[in-house]
């Protein structure tokens, strides 16, 4: 076969297609004969309609009880033709198939899905409302602090703990001595060498710890954990007070207490709850948002978070103590960032305490 | 395709679907081709054709059961209902476009239809990709080089294919009227 003759058949039925008239006598002897089958093919059938109209009769066949009912006429009486009701209504195609097979739709079953939609609208409307309504009971139960739980640190028994330490960035370490006073409150950080012998406004110095802790006292103030007798500093520290570390206390810690721990007391650590320490309580607890990988997985469960909270109620020093995945960790940890809590309480003062707070993940 | 011809096995399919209408899709597979064909030289649109065939089929449908076998082929009465339903459509016509006496006196030639529902049968017969091609050339009306697109090949070895399945097509159709 040449490709003259396919093109000038091509040619032969664009006109066709187009409706123009042709000239039999203009084609090539290849072409000619095969003009009037081209022309017979304009009048196929689509396998689409001759499905979907298989479909339709289909549907009737299965209702053909009602249609009888409806009392159509023969069509032996074409005069008295009237349009059967399917010519008139559209046909959707099938939702699990991929073949051409459509169905017919009607009125009723418009009906059937729109209540079925707004059945299902009202529900969803009416579980929102009941969740606004019960949003305490609900949010009680997605996350909140667990004072009783496994998790939580054990209460302090008969003692509490705690930290601090000090400094002013000298070149020698702190000398031993004992620590000041201790006070639920600081206005003056203690020192070895006062650096201002004439202070406008004089304070006795402090350290912040419980008032029931009594250590003993002597004339000379230092750090009771060194052994550096001569020459008296106040230490490599910076922040005030005494020590090697940070903040207004005596120490190597961090904070107004005495030790190597954070905050306020004494020892290795911040404040726990127990032994006159109140549990801080939250007042602001926005629900954690789901990660996208454990909705759909969905996913459930409980991440657990260590945390202090501080004397202003702002949960720091974050960290996650039992980790759940599927980035639900994060979004505990975003949570729980934005959280604030009345602080805990010793001797009617906040005070900083570290608690452990469990972020749990339910899907409803 | 077999002629217009009644036989035992069609009256067996007619008095099934009389007694259970889920057969009429038999009866429906079998005659299709030739309402379809009848109707499309008739009307100016494959819309309208597809309308008027789907029309015939309601309508034998809910008349089967006053159908009485009398010898004549199925296929006849389905075209007599499609000729009145043309001819309803006509005479509504006509009060806009004026039809000429033999225009409605056209619904005989049945050879004529036998013949284009052949070609129907016979496309889908042919090989996968020559019968895509007569699909979408003549049906969707699609161009060359839509086609060409489609199916990956030059404009040019799609022309051959159009033209290899319609010289197939008369191959077949002179070996069937021998």
């Amino acid at each position: 076969m040449h490709n003259f003759a396919a093109d000038q058949l091509e040619e032969a039925v664009n006109t066709l297609i187009a409706g123009k008239p042709f000239h039999p006598n203009q084609w090539d002897p290849q072409v000619e004969p095969l003009l009037p089958i081209a022309a017979e093919l304009q009048y196929l059938p689509r396998a689409e309609f001759r499905a979907r109209l298989r479909a339709d009769l289909l549907y009737r066949t299965r209702h053909a009880t009602f249609d009888r009912a409806l009392s159509l006429r023969p069509a032996a009486q074409p005069a008295a033709v009237s349009k059967p009701r399917a010519s008139s209504e559209s046909v959707v195609p099938p939702l699990f198939s991929t073949g051409n097979v459509s169905f017919p739709m009607r009125g009723s079953h418009l009906a059937i899905s729109f209540a079925l939609h707004v059945a299902a609208l009202a529900l969803v409307a009416a579980l929102g409302w009941w969740m606004v309504e019960n949003r305490a009971a609900v949010r009680s139960t997605l996350a909140g602090l667990i004072p009783t739980d496994i998790y939580l640190l054990p209460p302090a028994r008969g003692e509490a703990q705690g930290g601090g330490s000090g400094g002013d960035q000298d070149k020698m370490k702190a000398s031993h001595g004992t620590a000041p006073r201790f006070s639920s409150e600081q206005l003056t950080p203690p020192r070895v060498i006062v650096r201002s012998e004439a202070p406008r406004l004089s304070a006795e110095p402090t350290v912040i710890s419980p008032a029931d802790v009594v250590l003993p006292q002597s004339p000379q103030a230092g750090d009771p954990m060194s052994r550096i007798f001569a020459p008296p500093s106040n230490g490599t520290g910076s922040g005030g007070g005494i020590g090697s570390g940070q903040g207004g206390g005596v120490g190597s810690g961090e904070g107004p207490g005495v030790g190597d721990g954070r905050g306020g007391g004494i020892g290795a650590g911040v404040f726990r709850v127990g032994g006159g320490v109140t549990a801080p309580r939250a007042i602001y607890d926005p629900d954690p948002e789901y990660s996208e990988e454990a909705r759909r997985a969905k996913f459930q469960g409980s991440v657990v978070l260590g945390a202090i909270i501080g004397p202003d109620g702002r949960p720091r020093d974050l960290r996650v103590a039992r980790s759940l995945g599927m980035g639900l960790d994060q979004k505990a940890l975003e949570a729980v960032t934005k959280w604030r809590f009345s602080p805990a309480m010793k001797d009617g003062q906040p005070v900083a305490v570290q608690v452990n707070i469990e972020v749990s993940f339910r899907l409803y | 395709m077999k002629a217009i011809e009644p036989d035992a096995h069609e009256r067996q399919l007619i008095e099934a679907a009389q007694r259970d209408p889920s057969r009429f899709g038999e009866l429906y597979e079998s005659n299709f081709d030739r309402v379809y064909a009848f109707v499309a030289r008739r009307v100016p649109s494959r819309e309208e054709a597809e309308d008027l065939t789907a029309e015939v089929f309601h309508q034998a449908l809910a008349g089967l059961t006053k159908f009485e076998w009398q010898g004549t082929p199925f296929a006849a009465w389905l075209v007599g209902i499609a000729s009145h339903l043309i001819a309803h459509r006509w005479q509504r016509a006509a009060r806009e476009v004026e039809v000429s006496a033999d225009e409605l006196e056209s619904f005989g030639a049945p050879e004529e239809t036998e013949r284009q529902a052949m070609f129907a049968q016979l496309v889908d017969r042919l090989p996968d990709d020559q019968r895509h091609v007569i699909r979408r050339r003549f049906l969707d009306q699609r161009s060359i080089r839509d086609i060409a697109q489609e199916l990956g090949r030059s404009e040019g070895a799609v022309k051959q294919l159009q033209f290899r399945a319609i010289a197939n097509l008369r191959n077949q159709a002179r070996s069937r009227h021998a």
